[in-house]
């Protein structure tokens, strides 16, 4: 190469300043110096991201039956603490993301704590989990595809359609494969996309609230249901199988909100907007989520028959059955709410998966082909493809397998989000200790919240997968004697190992600890 | 002159690569190679922090320009960019406009699976968009020598006479000869059709050579120390074809095309109906044309135009 020809470092009109300096030894044992944006986002625009990173109306339908049926009229109680181990795990992660920025998040920040093996562990308990709420989020976006197609033509059997099995395992293949492709193109939701869906979410979740207290109010309700302060202890649910049950149902109708929280670059103050973004959302959410299990509750009740929230009919989705006897003709805008936020979700999920992928390619934990990026599309290529292509698989397994495959995967994915963000919270204990006691943000943020929230999700995910052996566990389904719910989690997670042992064979440079270094 | 290239990390970036050295190498031109990332967002269900993305991607990027500036010969000097933004056609019009560029430099969609030339959505929205001259490279270009013949094709409407003095400054600051074409679809009997189309652009020529004329040998000189050149014989080096076909692109098949040649066209036949931008005629040359084609913005000339009556061609013939 001629000396004419020098690289220019990217001088342009404030975008981006990547960084690339650092040796080959430097970008292969630490982790390169972040890219810095001069601010963008305020603080009604980290809310937005944050709120529809929840997806609250894809949440709600896909996890208040299940929760119900765990927890019975203590939802909302379950809810408010499902909050709390969430909220100190978050406060490890914004530590791990400011010391390290990577795209391999829990991967590359357990590998740096506690060696490749667990942290290889981390990063398959992340994409795992991504994964099955890829499948999910198809299901639900189809299931409320076939219900609004109904409703437009007035033909209620169109939406029995997705109970036809394989037409429905078509369409929600149809689904992933054009969300991955979209996600391959490198095309994302543009702000205003996102405001609107968000705006719409609130809208509809609020109409479907008023509708169904003012049903209990008139007499109208199936099974109007009084209030009680009791609903509000968590103390009064049955037993610690089903407390636990409902807390790692809980974690994953909080998953992305943490979002927020580590937003501090692209915000306009760094210092204030993720704190307070995050408080707004989670504030936000949580009246979004008392409110919406308050209505369901009181309108429908606990009762296993009819609408009832605890008959095991209707945990799978309960807007597709709640909507039209609450909302009326308006059920349409509940199907549309539902539709596109899950569609958009889909999308923009299947950017985690692929990420870490990519990242575990470039640290060679994987093969190399998942660190490749798109030369035209500029997006991770390859990992892109291959979380769809397991998405898919995991939801032909399922779905074929279990009498409520919705249901199922919902719990199955509690359990993951347990296990990776327990493993990602004690790898912040670990990670921090020398610091731990240097004071008391760093006591608090960097030991004693994340030790805490650590311990607390471990402790559910060994509870959930002991308890969900039992045949009866979920929808009860079940193999050979043992829950479904226990084979698709346990079986997720011995399949990880597995594939670490092969890798661990076929390139052993990351797991004798050469590529990513531990400690500091 | 700086002439700025829109490179990815395909075939595609490197059609424009080639290209971008055919023309630096006969104007002694230096390429800025600018490579647009994505901006990443924060988005998804779990964590998947845009830092972390980034780093990879600029370090991918990097690599890749690495790739690209290999593909330089070391006569052609060459800088590498990133620039990250959504849109790419913004991006590079920004550079080109920040670098003060004189032309923009792009390869076609591979994606045509008969045609030579596929109109990519980032192309189109440059030749929609750009303030400079935009160069498309055919699929496959692998030519890396200085041009041979330069070829203006001429409209019948207002603005050719623009464009045909753009084409004389560049033929002859490059000294090849420019060959005028003027392309007919036609049936039957083409005969009149074609002597008015020649005798058209035979007066355009004219006037092109009048309005530009006294500037050329000055510019020759400048090039070409100790060879004076004169309008005779820049004259000598222009010639008129008239093709035509039943179609557009029967024309374009049946002139001959030289392998180091590029074909000028003017964009206000483009920009006219933006919305039928394949239908028309440029769109329909562009699907036959087997050789490069630059397209000139029609405010391009008028712009440079009113600085001075030597300025024969606006940047291009600026030294």
């Amino acid at each position: 190469m001629s000396a004419d020809h020098a690289m220019s470092k990217p001088s342009q009109t404030g975008q981006q300043t990547g960084q690339h300096t650092g040796s080959q030894t430097e970008q292969q044992h630490g982790l390169s110096e972040k890219g810095l944006k001069a601010g963008s986002v305020g603080l009604i625009g980290a809310v937005v991201i944050g709120i529809s990173c929840i997806a609250p109306a894809y949440t709600l339908t896909a996890a208040l039956g299940p929760t119900v049926a765990e927890v019975g009229v203590q939802l909302p109680a379950i809810f408010l603490v499902g909050f709390v181990p969430m909220l100190l795990v978050a406060f490890g992660y914004r530590e791990l993301n400011n010391a390290m920025p990577d795209a391999g998040t829990s991967f590359t920040w357990a590998s740096r704590a506690f060696g490749p093996w667990i942290g290889w562990m981390g990063g398959w308990g992340l994409i795992a989990a991504t994964i099955i709420v890829l499948s999910n989020l198809a299901a639900v976006a189809v299931d409320f595809f076939y219900l609004m197609l109904a409703q437009i033509f007035g033909n209620p059997e169109l939406a029995d359609l997705t109970t036809n099995l394989p037409l429905n395992i078509a369409t929600t293949l149809v689904f992933i494969a054009l969300a991955c492709w979209i996600s391959y193109r490198g095309m994302e939701t543009t702000k205003t996309v996102q405001y609107v869906l968000v705006g719409f979410q609130l809208l509809v979740l609020a109409w479907f609230s008023i509708s169904a207290f003012s049903h209990v109010a008139n007499g109208t309700a199936f099974d109007a249901t009084a209030i009680s302060p009791d609903w509000f202890n968590p103390f009064a649910v049955g037993s610690f199988s089903a407390f636990a049950a409902g807390v790692s149902l809980s974690i994953f109708i909080y998953w992305g909100w943490d979002v927020t929280l580590t937003m501090n670059e692209e915000t306009k103050n760094p210092e204030k907007t993720p704190g307070r973004a995050a408080t707004i959302t989670v504030l936000v959410i949580v009246i979004i989520y008392m409110t919406v299990a308050l209505a369901t509750l009181s309108y429908a009740g606990v009762g296993d028959t009819g609408l009832g929230a605890g008959n095991p009919e209707n945990q799978g989705s309960i807007f597709a059955v709640l909507a039209g006897p609450v909302m009326g003709p308006f059920a349409i805008l509940m199907s549309l709410a539902i539709l596109s936020s899950s569609a958009a979700s889909l999308q923009s999920t299947f950017v985690s998966p692929a990420r870490t992928l990519l990242s575990m390619g470039h640290y060679r934990a994987l093969p190399q082909k998942f660190g490749r990026i798109s030369p035209t599309y500029k997006s991770p290529s390859y990992a892109t493809i291959a979380s769809a292509v397991a998405a898919a698989a995991f939801y032909v397994i399922t779905r074929t397998t279990s009498e409520n495959a919705l249901w199922d995967t919902i719990t199955a994915l509690g359990m993951m989000i347990c296990f990776y963000y327990g493993i990602t919270a004690l790898a912040c204990v670990w990670f921090f200790r020398a610091e731990a006691f240097s004071g008391v943000r760093a006591f608090f943020f960097k030991f004693l919240a994340p030790l805490l929230g650590g311990v607390i999700l471990l402790v559910m995910f060994v509870k959930t997968a002991y308890d969900s052996m039992d045949p009866a566990y979920g929808s009860g389904s079940s193999i050979g004697g043992v829950g479904l719910v226990f084979i698709l989690g346990m079986g997720v997670i011995l399949l990880g190992v597995v594939l670490m042992l092969v890798m661990a064979k076929l390139r052993p440079e990351f797991f004798r600890g050469q590529v990513l270094t531990r400690g500091h | 002159m700086r002439y700025v290239v829109g490179y990815s990390a395909n075939a595609r970036g490197h059609d424009a690569v080639n290209l971008a050295v055919s023309l630096a190498l006969g104007r002694g031109a230096s390429l800025d190679l600018v490579l647009v990332v994505p901006e990443v967002q924060q988005s998804g269900h779990a964590l998947a922090p845009k830092a972390g993305f980034e780093n990879l991607l600029n370090e991918q990027a990097q690599e890749w320009l690495d790739q690209a500036l290999a593909l330089v010969p070391s006569s052609v000097p060459a800088q590498a960019h990133i620039r990250s933004h959504d849109s790419d056609a913004h991006a590079l019009i920004e550079a080109a406009e920040e670098l003060g560029a004189d032309m923009l430099i792009i390869g076609a969609t591979s994606t045509g699976l008969f045609k030579r030339f596929t109109i990519g959505s980032v192309a189109s929205a440059l030749l929609h968009a750009s303030t400079v001259p935009v160069a498309l490279a055919p699929h496959g270009y692998h030519r890396q020598e200085a041009l041979t013949r330069i070829s203006c094709g001429l409209g019948t409407r207002a603005g050719a006479e623009k464009l045909l003095e753009f084409a004389l400054g560049m033929a002859a600051n490059r000294d090849v000869p420019l060959r005028v074409v003027s392309l007919l679809a036609l049936d039957g009997d083409a005969a009149d059709s074609a002597d008015a189309a020649r005798e058209y652009a035979a007066k355009c020529l004219a006037d092109a050579l009048a309005a530009g004329g006294p500037a050329d040998p000055g510019e020759a000189k400048a090039e070409v120390p100790g060879e004076a050149k004169t309008e005779a014989q820049v004259e000598a080096k222009t010639e008129i074809v008239v093709a035509h076909g039943r179609s557009i692109e029967e024309a374009v098949d049946r002139l001959d095309w030289e392998d180091g040649e590029v074909l000028l066209i003017g964009s206000s036949r483009l920009a006219k109906g933006r919305s039928i931008f394949l239908g028309s005629t440029a769109g329909r040359i562009l699907r036959a044309l087997p050789v490069p084609m630059i397209v000139v913005p029609s405010d391009y000339e008028l712009k440079h135009l009113n600085h001075s009556a030597s300025s024969d061609t606006p940047r291009e013939a600026q030294q």
